[in-house]
C-alpha cells in the first residue's frame, strides 16, 4: 500500500485511526504467496488465472491455486510500477484507450517483474467470465494465446434494466450448463475431478467469509464511521482470492471485533469530532494514489461506504443439492453490485445513502472501465433529485497515473465539499 | 410496412425474425454529419462516437420506428441499453441476449432468446410469427446475401469505387428487402459493365471497426486504396455465409448466427483470423488496412495479435486509429499515401 497514506501525521493534520488488527492482513497475504510457491513446486498441484466475478471457490474446490492478474495489477500500481508497465504494453501496440489493468498485466508479464512489484507467472489454465466486462475475456484470451495456456470463459448473460424473473431463469440455465463445460475443461487440462464433499466445504467457508464482511459493513453504518474506504480497499483482499479457505475468515473476525470495540465506545476512524461528511465512493480506487482518501480526511470527509468492496461479498445460500448450489452460484455471478444495471444501481444507491447516512457521493468515471462508467450521469441525476445530496463525478483511471490531474481533482473535490457543507 | 430498428455492434440480430413479424429491419447507424451533443448529455466522450451517434439518431427518430431491439454486442455499449430505456421514447424495447459463445450450451440459450423475442413481438404487435413466415424470411435473406456476394466479388475485377460498395451494404441493412433485391440486380449489371480494375490503385483487405459513412471510403480511394475484401459487419460478415436449410427454421438461424465469421466482440481471435486468411487466399491483396475507430475497445484489443499474425505471414499491414468524422484528415491521408507508395517496391502474400 501507499507509504504516504497517513501523510496527515504532520502537526494539525488529521490522522486516521487504523484498526489494531489491520496489520494482520499480512497473514492472509503471506499465506497466499506461500501457497502459490507450493502449488508451483508440486507437479500434481495446478494454478489458474482468474478474474473478478469468477467464482474463485470453484478453483479451490479443484485444489487449483487462483492467481489474479487484477490483484497483481493493483500491487504494481501501489508499488508505483503501473505507469511503466502500461507504457510498455502501449509500446507493444495496445491502445491508450484500453483498460489499464490489462495493460499493467501485459507489461508485467512481458517484463517479468518480481511478484512483490506486481509480477505474475504463467498458469496451467486461464479461466474468466464476462460478468462485469468483456475486457476480462478479451484480455485473458490474448494472454492465454501468448502463454499457450488452455482458456475457458463463462458467457454470462446481461441482467439489463427491466429483466423479468422468467428471463432471469433462462439466463441462469445457460450459466449452469456452462458449469458442466467448466468441469469437463478442468478435468481435461488438469486431470482434477469435482468432489461434492469439497464443494460443500469450500462454499461453507466462502459463505462465512462473505457474511463476516457484510457484518463489518453493518457496523459501518454507525456514526462516526469506524472503518473507512481507505482501509477496506486493502482489507477486502481475502474476498478476492481466498473465498473458500480458512485464512481470511480469522482476519475478518479480528477486524469485526476491533470495529465492535470502536462502535461500542462511540469512536470512529477519524479523531473525535472531525467526521463532518460521510461519503460513498463508487468505482475502483486510484491504486497509485491511495493518499487521495487520506487527503479527503483532512477536510473531514470519510468514505463510509463503497459498492466496489461490498460487491465481493454477496449473500450466499446453503443449498441441499448440487444443482441448487450451481443455480445459486450462477445467480450470484450475475448479481454483483459492480455490474448492476442502471435501475438496480439507482435503487440500491439510494437505499445505501439512507442506511449509511451519507452526505454525498463520489462517482469514479473510470476511463479504463466503460461498463461501470456507463449511466453515471443518470445515476448522479437520480441521486441528486431523489436524495438531495451532492454527487461528484471524477473522471480518472484506477491504474494509470497519467490520468490523475492533481490540481483539477483538488478543485473539484473542494467544490464538492462546499456543496455538502451548504447542504447541511 | 413499418421499420423496426435494431442496435447491433456487429451482425448478431436475427433479422429474419423481424421480417417474419412483418417489419423492415432497420440497422441504426447514426449520422456522421450530425453533432452527438444530444447523446453526449448521457454518455461520456470516452465512449465510442459511433454509439453516441446511434443514440443521437434514436433520440431524434425513435417515433418513426415501431420499436427497437438491442442485440448484445460490445463492452462499450451493452450497458447503453439502460440509458436508452430511460431516454428514448419507443413503445417496444427489447434486449436480445445474443450469446458470445458457439458451444452447445450457447446454442440452447440462443433458442431461448429467439423464443423470448418471438413472444415479445407477437404480444406487442398482435402478430403470429409462424415457422412458415420465418422460412420465407430466410429465403429472402439468403437471396440478398447471394446477390451481395456476387456484387462484392466484382470489387477486385472492376473499377468499383469504395463508396459504391458501402452504399450497397448500407442499403441492404436499412431498406425493404424487395426494393433492395431489385436494386441489387441492376447494380450487378451496372458493375459488370464497368471498366477493369484501375492499374493505379492497390487492392486492400479492410479489417477492424465498422465504417458507416461513405466519406471515409472516399478518403481511401483518394489515397489509391481499393477495398476488395473485408471482414466488417457492415460488410462481408453480413453475407459471407448463407443461412442453412433446416426443417426447423430456428435451428437454421441458430446455426447461422453462431457460425458466421467472428467479429472482435466474439471469441476467438483464431476464428477471426481464419476468415482473414481465407479471404486473403481467395483474393490476392496488396495490403491490409487495420482500422480502429477511436475508443472502440474490441478491435483495439484484437488489432495487436491479429496484425502481428498477418505480418508474420508476410502481409503488409497498416494500422490506424480514425475519428468518426466525414472530414478528410490530411495527416491520415499522408500516412496512407506513403504506405501505398512504399508498396510499389513489390507484392506480398
Ligand atoms: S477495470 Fe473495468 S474494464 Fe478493466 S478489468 Fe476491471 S471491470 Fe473490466
Ligand atoms: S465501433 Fe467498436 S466500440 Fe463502437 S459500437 Fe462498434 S464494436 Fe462497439
Amino acid at each position: 500500500m501507499d507509504k504516504a497514506k497517513n501523510s496527515g501525521a504532520d502537526a494539525g493534520k488529521v490522522v486516521l485511526k487504523t484498526l489494531p488488527h489491520s496489520k494482520d492482513l499480512k497473514w492472509p497475504m503471506l499465506w497466499w504467496i506461500g501457497m502459490e510457491k507450493i502449488y508451483r513446486t508440486l507437479p500434481w498441484k495446478k494454478t489458474a488465472w482468474t478474474c473478478a466475478a469468477f467464482p474463485i471457490e470453484l478453483m479451490w474446490i479443484y485444489d487449483i491455486f487462483p492467481d489474479h492478474p487484477e490483484n497483481m495489477a493493483t500491487v504494481a500500481a501501489a508499488r508505483k510500477q503501473s505507469q511503466r508497465l502500461i507504457e510498455h504494453a502501449e509500446g507493444m501496440g495496445f491502445s491508450r484507450d484500453l483498460c489499464s489493468y490489462c495493460k499493467t498485466n501485459i507489461g508485467s508479464y512481458d517484463t517479468k517483474i518480481k511478484k512483490t512489484l506486481g509480477g505474475i507467472s504463467k498458469p496451467d489454465i486461464v479461466v474468466c467470465t464476462n460478468a462485469i466486462c468483456d475486457t476480462h475475456w478479451k484480455w485473458f484470451q490474448i494472454m492465454a494465446d501468448k502463454m499457450n495456456a488452455p482458456f475457458f470463459m463463462f458467457d454470462i448473460p446481461k441482467w439489463v434494466s427491466g429483466t423479468d424473473e422468467k428471463t432471469l431463469e433462462g439466463n441462469i440455465d445457460y450459466v449452469v450448463d456452462q458449469f458442466y463445460d467448466l468441469m469437463a475443461f478442468v478435468e481435461k487440462h488438469t486431470g482434477k475431478k469435482m468432489s461434492e464433499k469439497r464443494l460443500n466445504k469450500v462454499l461453507g467457508r466462502s459463505m462465512e467469509l462473505s457474511d463476516l464482511w457484510r457484518e463489518i459493513f453493518e457496523h459501518r453504518k454507525s456514526v462516526p464511521s469506524p472503518y473507512s474506504g481507505a482501509e477496506t480497499s486493502a482489507a477486502f483482499f481475502p474476498l478476492v482470492v481466498l473465498p473458500g479457505v480458512k485464512v481470511g475468515i480469522n482476519f475478518f473476525k479480528k477486524i469485526l471485533a476491533d470495529i465492535k470495540t470502536l462502535t461500542t465506545k462511540g469512536e470512529g476512524t477519524m479523531p473525535e469530532g472531525r467526521e463532518k461528511y460521510r461519503v460513498m465512493w463508487e468505482g475502483i480506487p486510484f491504486w497509485y494514489r491511495m493518499r487521495f482518501m487520506y487527503d479527503l480526511a483532512q477536510q473531514g470527509v470519510v468514505i463510509a461506504f463503497e459498492p466496489y468492496t461490498y460487491s465481493f461479498a454477496p449473500v450466499k445460500k446453503k443449498c441441499l443439492t448440487m444443482e441448487e448450489t450451481l443455480r445459486d452460484v450462477a445467480k450470484l455471478i450475475m448479481d454483483t453490485p459492480y455490474a448492476y444495471n442502471l435501475e438496480r444501481r439507482i435503487e440500491n444507491f439510494e437505499k445505501w445513502i439512507d442506511e449509511y447516512k451519507l452526505d454525498g457521493v463520489i462517482l469514479h468515471e473510470n476511463m479504463s472501465c466503460r461498463p461501470s462508467s456507463a449511466g453515471m450521469v443518470d445515476l448522479a441525476e437520480a441521486i441528486m433529485r431523489d436524495k438531495g445530496i451532492p454527487v461528484l463525478i471524477l473522471q480518472c483511471d484506477m491504474n494509470d497515473p497519467r490520468a490523475y490531474s492533481e490540481g483539477q481533482i483538488k478543485t473539484r473535490v473542494e467544490g464538492f465539499i462546499e456543496l455538502m457543507e451548504a447542504n447541511k | 410496412m413499418n421499420k423496426l430498428a435494431y442496435f447491433d455492434t456487429s451482425h448478431e440480430m436475427p433479422l429474419e425474425i423481424i421480417m417474419a413479424a412483418g417489419f423492415i429491419p432497420y440497422k441504426i447507424m447514426g449520422d456522421v454529419h450530425k453533432s452527438t451533443d444530444p447523446a453526449d448529455k448521457y454518455l461520456s466522450s470516452f465512449f465510442c462516437p459511433a454509439a453516441r451517434s446511434w443514440l443521437t439518431e434514436a433520440l431524434a427518430h425513435s417515433k418513426e420506428w415501431a420499436g427497437i431491439i438491442f442485440a448484445q454486442g460490445c463492452n462499450n455499449t451493452n450497458r447503453h441499453y439502460d440509458i436508452w430505456k430511460l431516454h428514448v421514447e419507443t413503445p417496444f424495447l427489447h434486449w436480445f441476449g445474443a450469446p458470445l459463445l458457439d458451444s452447445a450450451a450457447a446454442k440452447k440459450y440462443y433458442r431461448v432468446e429467439l423464443q423470448r423475442l418471438i413472444s415479445h413481438l407477437e404480444n406487442q404487435f398482435d402478430v403470429k410469427i409462424t415457422a412458415e413466415k420465418i422460412r420465407e424470411a430466410i429465403g429472402k435473406s439468403n437471396a440478398i446475401k447471394k446477390k451481395l456476394k456476387s456484387l462484392s466479388s466484382l470489387r477486385s475485377q472492376k473499377d468499383i469505387p469504395n463508396r459504391d460498395y458501402l452504399t450497397a451494404i448500407i442499403k441492404c441493412l436499412t431498406c425493404p428487402v424487395e426494393e433492395v433485391s431489385t436494386w441489387l440486380d441492376s447494380e450487378i449489371t451496372l458493375w459488370n459493365s464497368r471498366p477493369a480494375f484501375p492499374s493505379d490503385k492497390k487492392q486492400f483487405l479492410l479489417t477492424g471497426s465498422d465504417i458507416t459513412y461513405v466519406e471515409w471510403m472516399d478518403t481511401l480511394d483518394d489515397c489509391g486504396i481499393r477495398v476488395v475484401r473485408d471482414d466488417l459487419s457492415v460488410g462481408e460478415r453480413f453475407f459471407a455465409t448463407l443461412i442453412p436449410d433446416r426443417n426447423d427454421p430456428l435451428e437454421a438461424l441458430i446455426e447461422y448466427y453462431t457460425g458466421i465469421p467472428k467479429p472482435a466482440t466474439r471469441p476467438t481471435i483464431q476464428k477471426r483470423l481464419d476468415y482473414l486468411y481465407q479471404a486473403l487466399q481467395e483474393t490476392k491483396a496488396d495490403g491490409v488496412l487495420s482500422q480502429n475507430l477511436k475508443f472502440c475497445e474490441p478491435y483495439a484489443y484484437d488489432s495487436v495479435p491479429v496484425n502481428n499474425a498477418l505480418k508474420a505471414r508476410g502481409y503488409r499491414v497498416l494500422h490506424l486509429e480514425r475519428d468518426f468524422s466525414p472530414a478528410a484528415d490530411q495527416q491520415f491521408a499522408n500516412r496512407l499515401m506513403a504506405f501505398v507508395e512504399m508498396m510499389d517496391g513489390g507484392n506480398n502474400g
